[in-house]
């Protein structure tokens, strides 16, 4: 009985060592992105029961995943409300998951929008675009709370780049994004090219695209893909470039 | 059967054992009871149930084949690894909870100790006993899910390579790219090693609850509890450090919660392994530092308690 | 006895002292009632003796053994084995123990026991195999030793402890109730290991509550009533009964017996009882049941 006590004892006072290594590992946690789940009484209530308590054990990626097969089989039904609700929980227990991000932006702004759209009971026209535009926003913010949890990887920059090329035919902000993604490390070989490509399609900023489209085609082979070549002949053509200075190629056809 | 009455006069039957001065620290003797408790847990049905648990949920995975690569990847992981995880946890206490009460209640704990094996021998036996089969089960696990994830990956190149035929070289390069990223990833090795050193650290928890527990029941109870308030120790830690307007029951709460409850959460990184987080080595041997560090602890605790036990 | 090189001082040393032991099993939270399984007890075994620690269930037989193995720590006093405290880890390289009931791993073969054991008293090898190979030809389960001890039989059970207990070469062997719930053939045999010990030079100290067993093979007793030692000494002197001799007689015509019984008579002696001499019910036991070489049992 007593070395029971006294092992306690000895328990309380080896906590006092551990404490700040611990404390020292969940920084260095912090600062990696792994977190853990916060104890938060409102994902309880969301989760349920078993939910929260699955998720606090270790085994939130597995709820994530139970809860994304679930938003699944809500898309099957085109239950659009049920679909961002899972979602919301979903990147709440796994930010990290770049999939998780993405699929909700694209249920949102690619696949509710255009039900919104096509809904036929809805008669007024400019309440569906409503809808629709309201659609692009959960989609635009989903991939905005991504790029926050996810700074240091490319992808979600070029889906924000997508959906405003797409969605908001907005293709200054389309090439910020691609120009960001391009930034990150890993990023794919082809961000550099589309940044260049929208924002050779922005009014005012020819010269711009100019400039970096030529840059691109000069450092070589690998850049310079049908698509380069045409943009290039035609912002050549735009900013009435010297015959000299233009590139040798022919506008590739089709193009 | 000797037959004493026709025997003729008896000597010793063999040249005395010399007599060796005893070693107060002996590893053959260690082993002889880590070998011995191996055998003793591996004849042990749970441990065989949970075994073909775990290999079963590992391979039903194969069943998400409806999803795209990347999102049948992902759950694949999550679950495989949520098997290892949880089945280990759960052999780890399972498995050690009835070690020494078993012995004491069968005796066997006399005709060994009778022997001139020190207490703390015993105990250092019968806890890497539990530590060996819980690396045997890890790695067989491990194994399982390595194999499935390969085939899976392997069968969605050779799809993807005939759906694919006619494309240019680098955008096949690039769509083989990614399904190999998503597939195997190399931080997930350190990764189930810390999930081994979680469940190292539950057996040695367990040894030592179960030096004072009076039922193997009490003992599997405190262990529940233990695991499911480990997980919140972070948050105890964090609130009782930082919190400054708590009352004062609270912030005494929080700190028990924070000295004596390990840091489970801690050893919980393949969910963001599997979101393509990497490990540092810097982190990696930090928590694998603390996971060591926690079932030593215990282990040296369980000695101490066990060594004052009345028999 | 052994020819140990630690001689010297160590010829005086009992196998077994016990000094003023008392033992208080305390029940938690209740300090004051106490339960008290021995009190003041004081013993001196001899190398080379059998010792035959009595008493009824309860009387703290078994927890007198477990304290001198070193398993319980004494309330106060002390034992030693071979002249080291009882406490002290290396005291056990000298004693062998087997005790009550023991449940040995069911799994194992009597041969992988003895391994176990031997390696846990640091014996390896080709000297471990040697000795495995002398205990089982000397309890005698040489053609069982490759079987479970899952399906040995009480008796055999009894014999392969007694094995594990003699594995390492002790000079001291401890029995804790070794013939309980052992049929009369299984108990004689074990009666007869423990005499064959005995010859080898080997201390026995053993507990029974089995008396007419305990009277064959033991040179002195000890009797424990609740936890106090009442009686204690060698064994013909304890049960001889001062004022009466017997005198067995073979071939006596009844003429004879009259003739001798009527010279008590007149003497100051009292004839107390004239009977025929009786066998034991265990020697017509084993007699009855023992199969001969044809492996049939023996007709009346």
């Amino acid at each position: 009985m007593i070395r029971l006590l006294v092992a306690l004892a000895i328990l309380f006072a080896v906590g006092g060592i551990k404490l700040p290594m611990e404390r020292d590992l969940a920084t260095l946690h912090r600062q990696e992105h792994f977190r853990g789940v916060e104890f938060n009484l409102d994902l309880r209530e969301k989760l349920g029961q078993l939910g929260f308590v699955a998720a606090l054990s270790g085994f939130r990626a597995i709820v994530a995943d139970a809860l994304f097969i679930q938003a699944h089989v809500a898309w099957e039904r085109t239950e659009w409300g049920r679909i961002l609700l899972l979602f919301r929980h979903i990147t709440t227990l796994q930010p990290r998951v770049l999939l998780f991000w993405d699929t909700a932006a694209w249920h949102m702004a690619w696949n509710a929008s255009v039900a919104a759209m096509n809904d036929r009971t809805q008669p007024r026209l400019a309440l569906r675009v409503k809808a629709q535009r309201e659609y692009f926003a959960l989609g635009k913010n989903f991939l905005e709370r991504g790029i926050k949890n996810n700074p240091d990887r490319p992808q979600l920059y070029e889906a924000l780049a997508r959906l405003y090329k797409e969605k908001y035919k907005d293709h200054q902000r389309a090439s910020e994004f691609y120009a960001r993604a391009a930034a990150v490390p890993d990023a794919a070989t082809f961000d550099r090219r589309f940044s260049a490509y929208e924002l050779s399609y922005c009014e005012g900023r020819e010269r711009e695209a100019y400039e970096r489209l030529r840059g691109l085609y000069d450092e070589g082979e690998q850049e310079r893909l049908p698509t380069l070549i045409a943009r290039l002949k035609f912002l050549e053509d735009k900013l009435t470039i010297p015959q000299d200075q233009r590139i040798p190629d022919k506008v590739p056809v089709g193009k | 059967m000797t037959n004493i009455e026709n025997a003729p006069t008896l000597q010793r039957f063999s040249a005395p054992t010399p007599a060796k001065p005893h070693r107060p620290f002996s590893v053959p003797r260690i082993l002889a009871i880590t070998f011995n408790t191996l055998t003793e847990l591996t004849r042990l049905r749970v441990f065989y149930v949970l075994l073909v648990f775990a290999l079963l949920l590992i391979g039903s995975s194969i069943f998400m084949a409806q999803f795209s690569f990347q999102q049948e990847f992902q759950i694949l992981k999550d679950v495989s690894l949520g098997a290892i995880s949880i089945f280990t946890s759960l052999l780890a206490i399972v498995a050690t909870a009835r070690l020494l009460p078993q012995d004491i209640e069968d005796r066997t704990v006399y005709t060994i100790l009778a022997k001139p094996v020190p207490r703390f021998e015993y105990v250092l036996g019968k806890i890497t006993g539990v530590l060996l089969l819980l690396a045997i089960s890890t790695l067989v696990m491990s194994a399982a899910f390595l194999v499935v994830l390969y085939l899976r990956e392997q069968a969605v190149i050779h799809a993807t390579l005939s759906q694919m035929a006619g494309a240019p070289p680098e955008q096949l390069a690039d769509a083989l790219r990614a399904i190999r990223s998503s597939a195997i990833n190399i931080d997930i090795f350190p990764g189930i090693i810390i999930i081994y050193l979680k469940a190292c650290l539950l057996a040695a928890l367990t040894l030592f609850v179960s030096t004072f527990a009076t039922t193997n029941i009490f003992t599997i109870v405190v262990m529940a509890f233990i695991y499911f308030i480990g997980h919140l120790q972070a948050t105890a830690r964090e609130y009782w450090l930082q919190e400054h307007s708590s009352g004062l029951l609270t912030r005494v709460f929080l700190a028990i919660v924070a000295l004596l409850f390990p840091d489970l959460q801690a050893f919980n990184l393949v969910d963001d392994i599997v979101a393509g987080t990497a490990i540092s080595l810097a982190l990696f041997i930090k928590t694998a530092l603390l996971g060591i560090f926690y079932t030593t602890i215990y282990t040296l605790l369980a000695a101490f308690v066990f060594y004052g036990k009345e028999l | 006895m052994t020819d140990s090189p630690r001689r010297g001082r160590a010829e005086a040393d009992p196998a077994v002292a016990v000094h003023s032991l008392t033992k208080i099993f305390s029940v938690p939270l209740h300090p004051a009632r106490g339960i008290v399984a021995v009190k003041d007890l004081n013993l001196r075994i001899e190398p080379g003796e059998v010792f035959g620690l009595l008493g009824p269930n309860g009387s703290g037989k078994s927890t007198t053994l477990k304290i001198i193995l070193g398993l319980v720590s004494p309330t106060r006093g002390r034992t030693e084995i071979f002249g080291r405290d009882s406490r002290l880890v290396e005291s056990r390289e000298a004693v062998g123990f087997l005790p009550e009931n023991p449940y040995f791993y069911k799994y194992l073969s009597g041969e992988e026991t003895l391994r176990f054991f031997g390696r846990l008293c640091g014996l390896r090898g080709a000297r471990l195999k040697e000795r495995i190979n002398e205990l089982l030809e000397l309890v005698g389960l040489t053609r069982a030793r490759k079987r479970r001890l899952g399906t040995y039989s009480k008796g055999m059970l009894q014999r392969i402890g007694l094995a594990q207990a003699l594995i390492h070469d002790p000079r001291l062997v401890v029995l804790d109730e070794p013939t309980a719930g052992v049929d009369p053939a299984g108990s004689r045999e074990i009666r007869d290991l423990i005499l064959d010990l005995k010859r080898r030079g080997i201390t026995v100290l053993l507990s029974s509550h089995l008396l007419a067993q305990a009277q064959e093979i033991c040179d002195r007793v000890g009797i424990l009533a609740d936890g106090v030692l009442v009686r204690e000494g060698h064994l013909r002197e304890l049960i001889a009964i001062e004022n009466q001799t017997e005198l067995v007689i073979a071939d006596a015509s009844t003429q004879l017996v009259n003739e001798i019984e009527s010279i008590i008579n007149r003497s100051n002696a009292k004839l107390v009882e004239r009977r025929k001499s009786t066998t034991t019910l265990e020697r017509l036991f084993l007699e009855a049941t023992t199969k001969n070489d044809d492996g049939m049992t023996k007709p009346t």
